[in-house]
């Protein structure tokens, strides 16, 4: 199952993964529309002691948003993995149930509309648009496997060319 | 196998559609009082208001009992249990036998005896019935008295309000959400629905509840009079009673099942009487917080109680992880409000607060040495859940203290 990592000493900060996440949430699926529908982004990249970190929905194994979830709206697809509040058979109520859930803070209240959103990981596009976006490589859309593999060859080479 | 579940909400469910995914071969009995399907508890305010419908309310989709092979007896009472031939008896002379029980009879609406409370008129919001009941009964009502300023006698003040009644709100402690929120997250909440219209009186108790007069009653009007401790009389039609819960102990009296307040369970949320175990509301856990047994009746809690009780009943041991008895949302009218763990400072505890009531916005967080206790967030809710984890794990926030009130504070500030 892939998953949405990030390589933080690649980002910039530039935010592009916002904007875009912004347009494909959008109806009108681009940057202006987005700002005209003022639809909020549901990735988020934060400045920690003056560094970027772009924050978004881990998709838990066992979500806690999910267990806090008082409709059942919220659910964890068997087959995708993907945790949303959208498209199920039950609706969201903007109980912010799942906020005070969300242990990595992922999860933003849209008040305008009462409810809670969140990464979707653009419901089955094949790459989510903020990886799509990305410009340095900082977002990356890959297996769980895969990554952890590529961290330890990584950190394998670094320690021998240390050496 | 035969697993026999009693209570069909957060626990019950859960507990049956864990057991499911572990065991395909093996019987699954849900039995109920209620005849619905399971519908959330949390969402009759909301049916109340008229902006959910009795499907719109179900928490589980129309296919769930299907699909996970349960075999339902709704409508019917469980009065009593056996536990040495482990058999389960309905109030309708029927039984079900078990190899693994739960109890997942979640709580009911606790009645305070005062004059006149059992008269027509006078409703709990516990189950559905109830609500249908309110709804038929505020038709004709003009005003209505709601006896308990919790989060349930609010969200069925704000419901009855919506639908055009006028509403005054009786609580007998000197603020609204007593058990939930402090004084000043309170006043904040309060002066919210004020604002909306509602009339809320603190600190004083219902002393009598009067019915009609002989002479209204001979012209078939249902006017009622609510006397308060202070003297004052209110007027209405209807009124909803909701001063808390008590657990649903009463089918453990000839088990001998140890029962506190509920009934205490250990962490692989067994009983102390073999094959019955406990989940949800009517359990007693350990707290995170206070690391004392007590009961937790929310909804999140009741749901991970429920899996952990059908991970422990088709033999996939494992342990609960404590929960934070108390983790309360809310909003009432525009004000989401989020509480956790312990919302009162004790004397020896630090704390740190920022309170701009004018701009309906507070925080506190509590601290010992460095570690969170509880937290109250008003007005501005985001990434609460990620100082309810660093309460949870009992993270020291020395490292990022001076950023923990910070706009920008969140998962990232933790782990850089």
């Amino acid at each position: 199952m892939k998953q949405i990592f990030v390589d933080i000493d690649k980002c910039t900060g530039c935010l592009t993964c916002t904007l875009a996440c912004a347009a494909e949430h959008s109806s009108s699926k681009d940057i202006v529309g987005a700002m005209l529908e003022k639809v909020q982004p549901r990735i988020s990249v934060e400045a920690v002691n003056g560094k970027a970190v772009p924050l978004m929905c881990r998709h838990c194994e066992e979500p806690t948003c999910v267990d806090a979830c008082m409709i059942g709206a919220m659910q964890k697809d068997k087959e995708t993995g993907i945790v949303s509040n959208e498209n199920n058979d039950q609706s969201c109520i903007g109980c912010w149930m799942c906020i005070m859930a969300c242990p990595y803070g992922a999860i933003q209240p849209n008040e305008e509309e009462g409810i809670a959103i969140k990464c979707d990981k653009c419901n089955g596009r094949e790459v989510p648009a903020c990886v799509e976006s990305c410009h340095t490589g900082a977002l990356i859309y890959v297996d769980g496997k895969t990554f952890a593999q590529e961290k330890l060859t990584k950190t394998a080479k670094a320690l021998t060319e240390a050496s | 196998m035969q697993y026999v579940i009693i209570g069909n909400s957060a626990a019950g469910t859960q507990a049956a559609e864990t057991i499911r995914k572990y065991d395909n071969a093996g019987n699954i009995v849900i039995i109920s009082d209620e005849p619905h399907a399971a519908y959330s508890r949390c969402l009759l305010p909301d049916y109340l208001a008229g902006e959910r419908s009795e499907k719109t309310i179900l928490f589980k989709s129309a296919n769930f009992y299907d699909r996970n092979n349960i075999d339902t007896m709704f409508g019917k009472k469980a009065v009593d249990i056996d536990s040495e031939s482990q058999k389960v008896y309905l109030g309708d002379g029927q039984t079900v036998s078990y190899d693994k029980l739960l109890i997942g009879t979640g709580s009911s609406a606790f009645v305070p005896p005062i004059q006149g409370i059992d008269e027509p008129g006078i409703f709990n919001l516990r189950n559905l019935d109830d609500a249908v009941g309110i709804k038929e009964a505020a038709k004709k009502a003009r005003r209505v008295v709601v006896v308990g300023g919790g989060f349930v006698g609010l969200e069925a003040a704000y419901s009855l309000y919506s639908l055009g009644l006028e509403v005054t709100v009786v609580e007998r402690l000197p603020q609204i959400v007593p058990g939930q929120f402090d004084a000043k997250a309170a006043a904040i909440l309060r002066n919210d629905m004020l604002a909306e219209g509602i009339r809320i009186i603190t600190g004083d108790g219902i002393k009598e509840i009067a019915g009609p007069s002989l002479w209204n009653r001979l012209f078939g009007k249902t006017g009622k009079g609510v006397l308060l401790d202070s003297g004052e009389r209110l007027k209405c039609e209807l009124v909803v009673v909701a001063t808390g819960t008590r657990p649903n102990v009463g089918l453990t009296a000839k088990t001998g099942i140890k029962v506190n307040r509920g009934i205490e369970i250990n962490e692989y949320m067994e009983t102390s009487v073999p094959n019955i175990y406990a989940a949800g509301d009517v359990a007693e856990t350990v707290d995170v917080v206070s690391g004392e047994l007590g009961l937790s009746p929310i909804w999140p809690n009741a749901i991970v109680q429920g899996r952990m009780a059908g991970l422990n009943m088709v033999g996939e041991t494992r342990k609960y992880s404590q929960m934070i008895g108390m983790q309360n949302s809310v909003e009432f009218r525009n004000v989401p409000a989020i509480a956790i763990g312990l919302t009162r400072t004790p004397d020896d505890y630090e704390e740190i607060v920022i309170h701009r009531p004018h701009l309906n916005y507070y925080r506190k967080l509590i601290l010992k040495d460095d570690v969170l206790k509880g937290m109250i967030f008003v007005g501005d809710i985001r990434r609460a859940g990620v100082y309810a984890a660093l309460i949870k794990k009992k993270v020291p926030v020395t490292k990022f203290k001076q950023q923990l009130f910070k706009e920008s504070f969140g998962y990232s500030s933790i782990i850089s």
